[in-house]
C-alpha cells in the first residue's frame, strides 16, 4: 500500500491533512504528529516506524519561529529518506507554465498568474491571487485572501497576513511580516515587521 | 510616609518645559548604539528632546549634529539608520566631519556667498561620548562631564557589558499615554512584577522588594546640599545596575549555543541609566533588551525598544526570528507595564491624592527629593 503521510503538528496538520484526504480520497492519508520538547525540539520517534520506501510525505507545520521550524523539520524529514510531495488543490487555478516547488501547500480557490513561481515550502491558503511574473521564494506563508500583484519579488521566509496587498512590481525583502491589514506600496527592506500588535513597524539593522 | 511628587509633575505642561530645559538640555542622555556606526558614513538619526540629531560616522570617527540643513531646512539625513555621505537631498549641500559645508553645486553662480559667509556656514555639533557601544549626547553647549553624572563603577559595568553587543539590532517605538517617570518609578519597584506579571516575567525570576535601612533613613531627610555640585553628587547614585535577581532554572534555547554569553551567571541583569535608559538581559546575558523612554508630552511617551542578542560566534539564518520571538516577549511584558502606567495617568488630577509609599520605595524617594527641588527650585546641575 502507497502511504501519504502527513507530518507535523498543531492546527495546519489538521488542516493539511484534510485538505489531502477531500482532494485524493483514492489515496491512503495517515496524520503523524511529530511533539516538541520544553526547547522547542522536535521529537523525530514517531517516524522511526515509518519506511520511506512505502509512501511519500508533507510537511504540515505552522508559520511560527519565522517559517524555521517548518523548514527545520522539512529538512530533518528529507535526511530520513522520505521523499517530499506538494498539496496542489483541484480547485485552484494556475497557470500552466508556473513552476512550485516541493512540500508546497496550493490551497482551493488560490489563483497563480502566468509565468510565476512558488518555491518549496511555502504555503498558500484558501483564496489567495498571485498574479503574473511573480516570484515566491522559499518557506513563505501566505494566509487566506491576499492579493500579490504582477512581477513581484517576494523573499524567503516572508509571512503575510490576511487583509495584505500589494502592488505591482514591488521587492519585499526575505523574513519580512506583513501582518497590517493594508496595501503595500513600496519595496519592503528585509527582516521587516508589521505586525499588529505593534503600533509602529519593526525594522532590524545590520552592519 | 507621603511621596514628594505632586499630580501637576506628571500633568503640566510648564512642568514638561521645565524638565526639558533642565533635566534632557543638560544632561547625558542615550544617543544610539555604535554597533550600528561601524563604517565610514553609516549614520543614525535621532530626535533627542526635541532636536533632529544625526549622528555619523566619518573615517572613524562619530560626530553628532544638529540634523538640519543650514540651506532650507531638510532634513540632512532622512532614514533611521543608513549609510550615506552627509548630504542635503534637497539642494545638494554637502557637509564634513567638522559640520562645515563642504561643497554647495553651482555655489559661485547661484548663491554668491562671499568667503567668510561660507565659511561660517557649519552644522550646530553636539557632545558625544562613547561608553563601550553605548553613545550618549549632551545638549547644553558647556555638558557637565560624564563621570559627574554617571559613577565611574556605573559606566565600567555599561563599558564591559555593552562590548558584548551583537551588530544585528532589532528596534521599534512603542507610544504610550502615561509620563516618562512612571516607567521607571515602576521600574525601581521591585514590589510590582508578581502582581503585574504573574503570568509572564515573574513566571521567569523571583523579583523581591527589600528594605535598605540606610538608604531608607536618608530618604527621610530633606536634602541638605543644593548647590550644583551637591544636586550632581546626589544624581549620580541614581544611575546603577548589573546582577541583579537570580534565576532558578533558566530556560535554555538552542540559540544560546551560538552567541558568546555575557557573565556565566543565571541572572537577571538590570542598568537603570538616569534620566531615561533601561537595559536589562532576562537570560544571564544571552540577549539583552535597551528600553529608551522618551517624553513627547506630559502624558505622552514614546519608548524606542531595541533588542540583540550578545555577540554572534557565527551568523546563523534564523537570527532574526530569534529577535523577533524576543522582541514579542518584550511586548508581553512592557505591555503589561504601559497597561497600569497608563491607568495610573488617567487616574492623575490637580486634586488627586498624593502617593503613599513604602520603605521599600526609597530609591524612588530620594530621586523625587532631587527632582523636586530642580522643579521647584532655581537649583539645578
Amino acid at each position: 500500500m502507497v502511504c501519504k503521510w502527513i507530518i507535523g503538528a498543531g492546527e495546519f496538520l489538521d488542516i493539511a491533512f484534510e485538505a489531502w484526504q477531500r482532494a485524493f480520497p483514492e489515496i491512503t492519508v495517515k496524520k503523524i504528529i511529530v511533539p516538541q520538547n520544553s526547547k522547542y525540539e522536535f521529537d523525530l520517534s514517531t517516524l522511526q516506524t515509518l519506511s520511506p520506501s512505502d509512501g511519500s510525505a508533507f510537511v504540515a507545520f505552522d508559520e511560527r519561529f519565522g517559517n524555521f521550524k517548518r523548514m527545520e523539520l522539512m529538512s530533518a524529514v528529507i535526511q530520513l529518506g522520505f521523499k517530499l510531495d506538494s498539496f496542489i488543490s483541484p480547485r485552484a487555478i494556475i497557470a500552466s507554465n508556473v513552476k512550485i516547488g516541493p512540500n508546497t501547500l496550493i490551497s482551493d480557490g488560490t489563483i497563480i498568474g502566468y509565468g510565476s513561481s512558488i518555491e518549496y515550502n511555502s504555503v498558500l491558503m484558501p483564496g489567495v491571487q498571485i498574479g503574473s511574473g511573480t516570484q515566491v521564494r522559499p518557506s513563505c506563508w501566505i494566509e487566506a485572501g491576499v492579493l500579490i500583484g504582477n512581477n513581484v519579488k517576494i523573499g524567503a521566509h516572508c509571512t503575510f497576513r490576511t487583509g495584505v496587498s500589494i502592488r505591482h512590481g514591488l521587492d519585499i525583502g526575505r523574513y519580512c511580516e506583513l501582518g497590517w491589514p493594508q496595501c503595500y506600496e513600496k519595496n519592503i527592506a528585509p527582516k521587516t515587521i508589521f505586525d499588529s500588535r505593534y503600533d509602529a513597524p519593526i525594522y532590524t539593522y545590520q552592519n | 510616609m507621603r511621596s514628594r511628587m505632586l499630580p501637576r509633575y506628571y500633568l503640566d505642561a510648564d512642568i514638561f518645559e521645565r524638565e526639558q530645559r533642565k533635566i534632557f538640555h543638560r544632561l547625558w542622555l542615550f544617543a544610539g548604539l555604535k554597533t550600528l556606526l561601524t563604517q565610514h558614513n553609516t549614520f543614525i538619526t535621532r530626535k533627542i528632546a526635541g532636536i533632529p540629531i544625526v549622528i555619523q560616522n566619518f573615517h572613524g570617527k562619530l560626530r553628532a549634529f544638529e540634523n538640519t540643513c543650514l540651506h532650507r531646512s531638510a532634513l540632512i539625513q532622512s532614514e533611521p539608520v543608513g549609510r550615506r555621505p552627509l548630504v542635503c537631498a534637497y539642494h545638494a549641500w554637502r557637509y564634513g566631519e567638522n559640520g562645515q559645508v563642504d561643497s554647495i553645486p553651482d555655489c559661485e553662480k547661484n548663491y554668491r556667498f562671499g568667503e567668510k559667509e561660507k565659511c561660517g556656514l557649519k552644522l550646530r555639533e553636539f557632545p558625544l561620548e562613547i561608553i563601550g557601544n553605548i553613545l550618549f549626547i549632551n545638549l547644553d553647549p558647556h555638558p557637565l562631564p560624564l563621570i559627574e553624572q554617571f559613577s565611574i563603577d556605573f559606566l565600567e559595568s555599561l563599558k564591559d557589558s555593552s562590548s558584548a553587543y551583537d551588530t544585528e539590532v532589532m528596534v521599534t517605538t512603542w507610544r504610550g499615554n502615561y509620563n516618562w517617570k512612571l516607567a521607571y518609578e515602576n521600574l525601581r519597584d521591585a514590589n510590582h512584577p508578581r502582581f503585574v506579571h504573574p503570568k509572564s516575567l515573574a513566571r521567569i525570576v523571583d523579583f523581591r522588594p527589600n528594605v535598605d535601612e540606610a538608604q531608607l533613613q536618608e530618604s527621610l531627610r530633606e536634602l541638605q546640599d543644593m548647590t550644583q555640585e551637591g544636586l550632581r553628587q546626589e544624581m549620580r547614585a541614581f544611575s546603577y545596575g548589573g546582577r541583579d535577581t537570580a534565576i532558578e532554572n533558566m530556560q535554555q534555547f538552542g540559540w544560546h549555543e551560538l552567541v558568546e554569553r555575557w557573565g556565566n551567571e543565571d541572572v537577571y541583569y538590570n542598568w537603570l541609566a538616569y534620566p531615561n535608559l533601561h537595559i536589562a538581559s532576562a537570560n544571564g546575558g544571552h540577549s539583552f533588551t535597551i528600553e529608551h523612554h522618551i517624553p513627547i508630552s506630559s502624558g505622552v511617551t514614546d519608548m524606542e525598544v531595541y533588542r540583540f542578542t550578545s555577540r554572534k560566534k557565527r551568523s546563523f539564518a534564523f537570527s532574526n526570528a530569534v529577535l523577533l520571538a524576543e522582541m514579542h516577549g518584550s511586548k508581553l511584558v512592557t505591555g503589561e507595564d504601559v497597561e497600569v502606567m497608563e491607568m495610573v495617568q488617567k487616574g492623575l488630577h490637580h486634586g488627586a491624592p498624593i502617593s503613599t509609599q513604602g520603605a521599600y520605595e526609597s530609591m524612588n524617594r530620594i530621586i523625587e527629593r532631587w527632582y523636586s527641588t530642580v522643579m521647584e527650585t532655581e537649583y539645578g546641575v
